[in-house]
């Protein structure tokens, strides 16, 4: 059952109450101007795959993946305990999560403060809809996506944490259309990190010493004009790496491309590129 | 005649008691090398390993079967050391050859024992004979591949990969008993002078004997020469574990057994153990778990970490093989001070022995955990001694400012939350 047509695009979960899946938007799709494309490149394929879905709004909280990362134990579990809380309020089955540390955070972290729930990541909720023939690709759709060759960063909360580097890979597929994709020689399990977890995305970094430059460098070696990504966090730091590189590559993540490959992005799209700071 | 040798032919009773007389005192030295480092991990917070044992036979099994199948698989079959081009396949060649030296001496001793309960019992002879020698002759081989490549590495020494002035001790022992196990064989033979498949199943040997050619007196005597100094070499050997990189052998597999290792997961704190501890992570060695403890003698500083780490491919303050070594060198200071009485002595884990920008640097991505043969938990010690730092109000900076933007408006950004909506407005433009 797709979600009802006369609500908001999307519908919070006070507004279409018989949501079947929760769209965990974590906050860097709230307030990151760059993240927030992949927020709405989601819920394109959400309705247009006719999912009944619905968002927390304002009632979400982050999830204190950062938090607890950094060692303030105790702020986490505040955040994690009102979050459960309110997933319970509405009665919360399923998840899709955009952001492998929210991923990870509502199935580990949470289920040791009596939060269980189905948590998917939203490569694999896309691979899913895909291959239930539910996302079929428009027929004479716009530009062929990411013109030239593609590359994929695994994140590791995705890739190594959690095991889950072939949904994105299948949706990918889907996305740029049989291009077969060129790998780096780190991948799946055995991924670099962008060098953002563990808290590190709020700290300031030497340049030289970045670990996204690296990464974006490796990126960049495959000749690869787009790079992939399946986090927020990720494509953050590949970005800054591609451009410390002075590299040429679009950073997208991977609903975006599919969406590009869709032809479901409106005429006039946002073209907002500066992400947001403070 | 049915192939076979005599167990302790051409040596006589005297040095057969002698030679039990070593055995019993380099397993005894063993003993309490490792008894001596079980007491450091006994430092540690308790992890009830008695609870293991206990309850009904099925429940126990229950509670092992895990750490059966680890050890099974990641030590018994190796599955965590490959992966690692010419250095895995060194690895896996030693293990084996040593393995089966190891399993065919224990068969050759039970063989003996039997035999002197009844002779019908014994069982080194004939076709098992035959096989028994060929497989070890073969394999013996394997193990000295795998210690000559070892010691090439050592001259070359990779930068990750530690190096301790025993490792040559280790290495050069190894290749001395390797060697003078094949001139013993090779010996024996020579006075032995076996006929048929009985020389043949030990090819190694025979080529050996062929080469050192001596008349069968001369055999006897040098081969009795060179049994005692491959015996003595081996016990010089066992005595050595514990005191040695070859601890691996003993508290590698003990901590396979004992460590899950979920990716991701990290142990909670409560509000009570805050209370009753009054304090908040790690600050002395003695704060973390005995099973952690052990985990620090697990390390052979093989650098798997290092080479996968981030944050040290960047030239941070960090290497997650470093942070293992400094605390494990904390809590041999530590024990140290205890028993000396000195409290005071004991090392505060911050600042002292972990600096913390060190532990700033870790992404926690885990490739360190993942990588690790031995299944030490690298990202779970760093990240619980971060909590310790903040707790003191030791984080300072932007990420500081993340943290109390959390905790005053609930997202790290520190907008407010009726702003998280507005990525919604682009949805529906408004005309
Ligand atoms: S912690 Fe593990 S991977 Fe790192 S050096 Fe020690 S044994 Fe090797
Ligand atoms: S988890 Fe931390 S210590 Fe381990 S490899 Fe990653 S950055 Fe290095």
């Amino acid at each position: 059952m797709s979600t009802p047509a006369d609500l908001p695009a999307a519908p919070t979960v006070k507004e279409n109450p018989s949501f079947e899946i929760l769209y965990w938007v974590g906050c860097a799709a709230s307030y990151d101007r760059r993240a927030q494309r992949i927020a709405r490149a989601m819920v394109r394929l959400l309705r247009h795959a006719g999912v009944n879905f619905a968002i927390l709004g304002k009632e979400e909280k982050c999830t204190g993946d950062s938090a607890r990362r950094l060692g303030d134990e105790f702020l986490f579990q505040e955040l994690a305990t009102a979050n459960i809380e309110t997933l319970n309020k509405y009665n919360v089955k399923r998840i899709v999560a955009h952001c492998p540390h929210c991923v990870n955070a509502l199935l580990k972290d949470y289920a040791q403060f009596g939060g269980h729930y189905e948590v998917v990541h939203h490569t694999q909720l896309l691979a899913e809809l895909i291959s239930a023939g539910k996302l079929p690709a428009v027929a004479g759709a716009s530009a062929p996506a990411a013109a030239g060759a593609v590359t994929y960063h695994d994140p590791c909360y995705l890739a190594r944490v959690n095991g889950i580097h072939e949904a994105p890979r299948e949706v990918l597929n889907t996305a740029i259309g049989g291009q077969s994709l060129c790998e780096m020689k780190r991948n799946r399990a055995n991924t670099s990190c962008c060098g953002a977890g563990g808290g590190r995305m709020w700290m300031e970094e030497d340049p030289k010493q970045r670990v996204s430059t690296q990464r974006a460098g490796e990126a960049l070696a495959t000749g690869a004009k787009t790079v992939a990504t399946g986090c927020p966090f990720c494509l953050t730091m590949m970005s800054d790496g591609v451009a410390a590189n002075g590299g040429e590559a679009r950073v997208l993540d991977i609903a975006e491309l599919l969406v590009e490959r869709l032809g479901l992005n409106p005429p006039a799209a946002p073209a907002n590129n500066a992400p947001a700071t403070s | 005649m049915t192939p076979t040798r005599e167990t302790f032919g051409n040596i006589p009773l005297s040095s057969q008691l002698a030679f039990y007389a070593l055995a019993a005192a380099s397993m005894a030295v063993f003993a309490w090398g490792v008894y001596r480092r079980w007491k450091l991990w006994r430092l540690g917070t308790s992890i009830n390993a008695r609870d293991l044992i206990t309850g009904s036979l099925a429940a126990v099994w229950q509670k092992i079967r895990g750490g059966a199948k680890r050890v099974a698989v990641d030590a018994g079959a190796q599955k965590r050391v490959f992966g690692h081009g010419i250095g895995t396949f060194a690895h896996v060649s030693m293990y084996v050859g040593f393995m089966a030296l190891f399993v065919g001496t224990v068969l050759l001793e039970a063989d003996n024992v039997l035999s002197h309960i009844h002779h019908a019992l014994k069982f080194h002879e004939g076709a098992y004979y035959v096989a028994y020698e060929f497989t070890l002759d073969v394999l013996g081989l394997l193990f000295l591949l795998g210690t000559l490549f070892f010691l090439g590495r050592r001259l070359v020494k990779p930068p990750a990969l530690g190096h301790r002035a025993t490792d040559w001790y280790v290495l050069l022992g190894f290749l001395a008993i390797g060697v003078t196990g094949y001139i013993v064989e090779a010996l024996r033979i020579l006075w032995q002078q076996p006929t048929g498949i009985g020389a043949h199943c030990s090819p190694v040997g025979l080529w050996l004997a062929g080469v050192l050619h001596l008349d069968v007196a001369a055999a006897r005597s040098s081969h009795f020469l060179v049994w005692w100094i491959h015996s003595f070499l081996v016990f010089g050997f066992i005595a050595s574990i514990p005191f040695t990189r070859l601890f691996h052998f003993v508290a590698g597999p003990m901590h396979i057994f004992l460590a899950k290792n979920v990716l991701g997961a990290m142990p909670p704190v409560t509000m009570e153990e805050v209370e009753a501890t009054g304090r908040v992570g790690p600050a002395d060695i003695r704060h973390f778990s005995q099973q952690q403890l052990l985990s620090l003698d697990a390390c052979m500083e093989c650098g798997r970490c290092e080479e996968v780490c981030p944050a040290f491919a960047t030239a941070k303050p960090l290497s997650p093989k470093r942070v293992v070594q400094d605390l494990k060198g904390a809590m041999e200071k530590t024990a140290a001070a205890l028993a000396a009485g000195k409290e005071a002595d004991v090392p505060p884990l911050h600042g002292t022995v972990i600096a913390p920008e060190t532990l700033w640097s870790c992404t926690a991505c885990s490739a360190c955990v993942n990588t690790c043969p031995v299944r030490i938990d690298q990202l779970t010690f760093i990240l619980t001694l971060r909590r310790h730092l903040v707790a003191e109000g030791a984080l300072s900076g932007t990420a500081a400012t993340a943290l109390r933007r959390m905790q005053s408006n609930s997202n790290p950004w520190g907008l407010p939350a009726a702003e998280r909506t507005n990525w919604t407005d682009a949805l529906t433009p408004k005309s």
